[in-house]
């Protein structure tokens, strides 16, 4: 799980180009929306597309994002458990 | 049709930043292709907005607002810009992201700023300004056009500050694909060493001007653009020389009576010799200056001529790196700016002094 992190925060900064930020900088646990990261809904986009690209993993319903994207550790869960199905 | 330029911003591969230095310390270079010196970003965009902005659009963003800040301007009435090719970088991403995934997996960011009025739009998100917002795309009429909008929305009272820019960039595949039609030279030379060079082709470059039009002068003001006008395709030099008179007539100017004529010599022989004709007939009398070696061959480099222009008029100097004939002593009080591309598209830009 916290290899699968370290890949996604490197992911995340070069698809959402973050240009200030270090993979350090970011908390596994912190909200990536709001006042966490401060990713917007253009962001939720790009991260949809990140998953099913480097993943191939499809959001069936687009009310679980809210859930899925929550932090970095919310995705890495649902990255492990639908990668395993 | 009358314009004042109360304030101005450009960037491009020269020194341009700096208030106090007007094209006296040059950048000369050695590849084909012009490359704007990049500001530092952050001291004009907030970092949060920065990330999603592709290099064009951080070009426009800093040179509208250093043009908004000479001008003592907070909210301009219209914001009109003129871009030939628009956000490349940009547009490329998204289309090789299609061939690259077979049409599917588009990510949003490339999509929503490859359009050509992203830059304007940008603008006005930026200001907060909810006025006319127009893009001209008209190759290198882009900017003319943009030109003319704003003189026609001052003459007309419908606003009183306009906010005008012409921009435009160059990337590795434009750059490449050009070349190989032969608009852009094959062999390196040096950037300076352009009039001498025999090769067929431009050098390419990018920059991005911005000024702030305005119907009333103030304690700024640069200069008064008197009249602006475009043709295409003319049929012969005669017809030419004989627009280009025309123009300046409409205008009460004859040739002679001019000071200084900036001409768009991009260094490609075949549509140099145009200008070289002009220089020994209906300009043979007036000084000749040049700046595509400062700036390079790209569709909206009438701007930029137009930011040198201003600055020569409201400093009552001519850099020396853009004489090509000194034939008047005096202090320039009339400019006119002419460019052709490949005897295609032809534009007129008068100046004077106020």
């Amino acid at each position: 799980m916290e290899e699968l992190i370290e890949q996604l925060k490197v992911q995340i900064i070069e698809q959402l180009n973050l240009e200030d930020i270090e993979p350090d900088d970011i908390d596994p646990e912190d909200p990536l929306f709001g006042n966490g990261l401060g990713l917007d809904s253009i962001d939720a986009l790009e991260l949809i597309v990140l998953l099913e690209k480097e993943y191939g993993i499809k959001i069936e319903n687009p009310k679980d994002g809210q859930k899925i994207f929550f932090s970095l550790k919310s995705m890495a869960e649902f990255i492990t458990e639908n990668q395993k199905n | 049709m009358k314009a004042y330029i109360n304030g101005l911003g450009a960037v491009a591969p020269q020194e341009t930043l700096d208030k106090d230095h007007f094209l006296d310390q040059v950048e000369s270079y050695n590849e084909n292709r012009l490359q704007i010196i990049q500001p530092n970003y952050r001291e004009y965009i907030n970092p949060k907005v920065l990330r999603r902005m592709s290099k064009i659009v951080r070009l426009g963003v800093v040179s509208a607002k250093i043009a908004m800040e000479d001008a003592g301007l907070d909210q301009p009435d219209a914001i009109i810009t003129g871009t030939g090719m628009g956000c490349q970088v940009d547009t490329e991403k998204f289309l090789n992201a299609m061939l690259e995934n077979n049409e599917t997996l588009l990510t949003p960011t490339a999509f929503i700023q490859s359009t050509h009025n992203t830059m304007g739009a940008q603008i006005a998100l930026m200001l907060g300004n909810n006025n006319y917002n127009f893009t001209y795309v008209h190759r290198t009429f882009s900017f003319e056009s943009a030109l003319l909008d704003s003189m026609m929305m001052l003459a007309e009272n419908e606003a009183s500050n306009v906010l005008l820019g012409g921009i435009d960039e160059i990337t590795e595949e434009s750059w490449l694909i050009k070349t190989r039609i032969g608009y852009f030279k094959f062999d390196s030379i040096n950037s300076l060493n352009l009039l001498g060079d025999k090769q067929t082709g431009a050098l390419a470059g990018e920059s991005s001007a911005f000024f702030v039009l305005s119907n009333k002068k103030t304690d700024n003001t640069y200069a008064e653009i008197t009249g602006t006008s475009t043709f295409y395709k003319p049929e012969s030099i005669e017809e030419t020389q004989e627009r280009i008179s025309n123009f300046l007539s409409v205008n009460k100017l004859s040739p002679d009576s001019l000071d200084l004529v900036i001409l768009g010599y991009n260094g490609d022989p075949e549509y140099d010799q145009l200008y070289q004709n002009l220089e020994e007939t209906i300009f043979n009398l007036c000084s000749v200056a040049y700046y595509k070696h400062l700036c390079g061959e790209h569709d909206t480099a009438s701007a930029f001529a137009l930011w040198i222009a201003a600055k020569a008029l409201k400093s009552n100097t001519i850099p020396e790196i853009i004489v090509k004939e000194k034939k008047k002593q005096n202090s320039p009080k009339n400019i006119l700016i002419y460019n052709q591309f490949r005897n295609i598209n032809h534009s007129l830009i008068l100046l004077r002094q106020v």
